[in-house]
């Protein structure tokens, strides 16, 4: 009987053993944002400061800068897309949320247009940049690489360079504790949606 | 007569030697930039090159593609695409695309963008882009 019983224990040790992992293996990151708070501005030049905007909600989050033609653009579209499905399943309580890397261009003004022009919801979403040096420290927190290329002056006086960049999406859960990272232009849609979901459980 | 009615008949049947198709491009504001996609077929027999592309919606356009070094992503000019004999060639996103710079006015979705994309054998080559997202 006793046999039994340690066997049925072990058993149960092993369930519980199998479930932590397979959580450890949906959130790989575990990363407390609250450590540090970082001033900004939103699309409405409002000061805001991260993370407390996005407090108590999961936050869907990119990273972009709007002269890019190709990648962050499809960054922002698939949180969009992300977006439309937890929408459709009544999933409303979410932040989303595309802070610049490229403060010096990218200025309140300009990121508004950039949203409008793809008709975000701004009363779910934030479009953040800031000071050079706060935006340089948030995105080292996201492990976010930026490197600024190919300067030059145009014809017309103005500064062009385009710009290297990690290409991420971060998905943040109610505590504001970072959880996983997924490759921004090329993320799987259903993954992020149902990594939401059980966040959200 | 039966001569010329063949080669008109054979030039008719052949179609567009170079054909460009489902081409689109995301929105963009004024001063910014966008990039514009397309799918490009060669049937003919022999290469052909893009080398140049105008649109009076910018002030610059350039071929460009995306690459990533490591864990960052770029972009570089690639100054033409070359099309081999029967090739078709998929400008998308995350790939090769055309950069559209210094636009002239904010496209918004449903636009309609005029393009003369220019090719070294088969000429001048106009499309019209809708831009969507």
């Amino acid at each position: 009987m006793k046999f039994i019983r340690k066997v049925l224990i072990a058993f149960a040790a092993m369930i519980v053993l199998y479930f932590l992992q397979s959580c450890s293996q949906n959130f790989p990151l575990d990363k407390d944002l609250t450590l540090k708070s970082y001033k900004l501005l939103n699309q409405d030049s409002v000061d805001v400061s991260f993370p407390s905007i996005i407090k108590n909600k999961i936050t869907v989050m990119g990273f972009i800068y709007t002269h890019c033609p190709d990648i962050c653009p499809m960054t922002t579209h698939n949180i969009q897309l992300v977006q439309d499905e937890l929408d459709k399943e009544g999933i409303e309580n979410i932040n989303y949320v595309l802070l610049s890397f490229d403060p010096g261009r990218d200025k309140p003004e300009v990121l508004k247009k950039f949203a409008e022009l793809r008709d975000i919801d701004f009363n779910k979403w934030s479009l953040l940049t800031g000071e050079n040096d706060v935006v340089s420290n948030l995105i080292r927190r996201f492990e976010v690489t930026v490197i600024f290329t190919d300067s030059t002056y145009s014809d017309d006086g103005e500064l062009a360079y385009s710009v290297m960049h990690t290409d991420r999406i971060a998905l943040i859960d109610q505590d504001s504790k970072l959880r996983k990272y997924y490759k921004g232009s090329t993320a799987n849609i259903s993954e992020l949606v149902n990594d939401v979901k059980r966040l959200g459980d | 007569m039966k001569f010329l009615l063949a080669v008109f008949l054979i030039l008719f049947i052949s179609g567009n030697e170079i054909v460009v198709k489902d081409q689109w491009l995301r929105p963009g504001a004024e001063k910014m930039a966008t990039a514009l996609y397309f799918t490009v077929e060669n049937n003919s027999n022999e290469a052909d090159t893009l080398y140049s592309i105008e649109s009076d919606v910018s002030k610059m356009v350039q071929l460009h593609e995306t690459y990533s070094n490591g864990s960052v992503m770029g972009m570089r000019e690639i100054g033409q695409i070359v099309i081999e004999p029967g090739e078709k060639i998929e400008l998308e996103p995350g790939g090769k695309h055309v950069m559209v710079m210094k636009l002239k006015k904010d496209l918004k979705i449903g636009d309609k963008i005029d393009f003369k994309l220019h090719f070294r054998k088969a000429g001048e080559i106009k499309i019209t882009a809708e831009v969507k997202d």
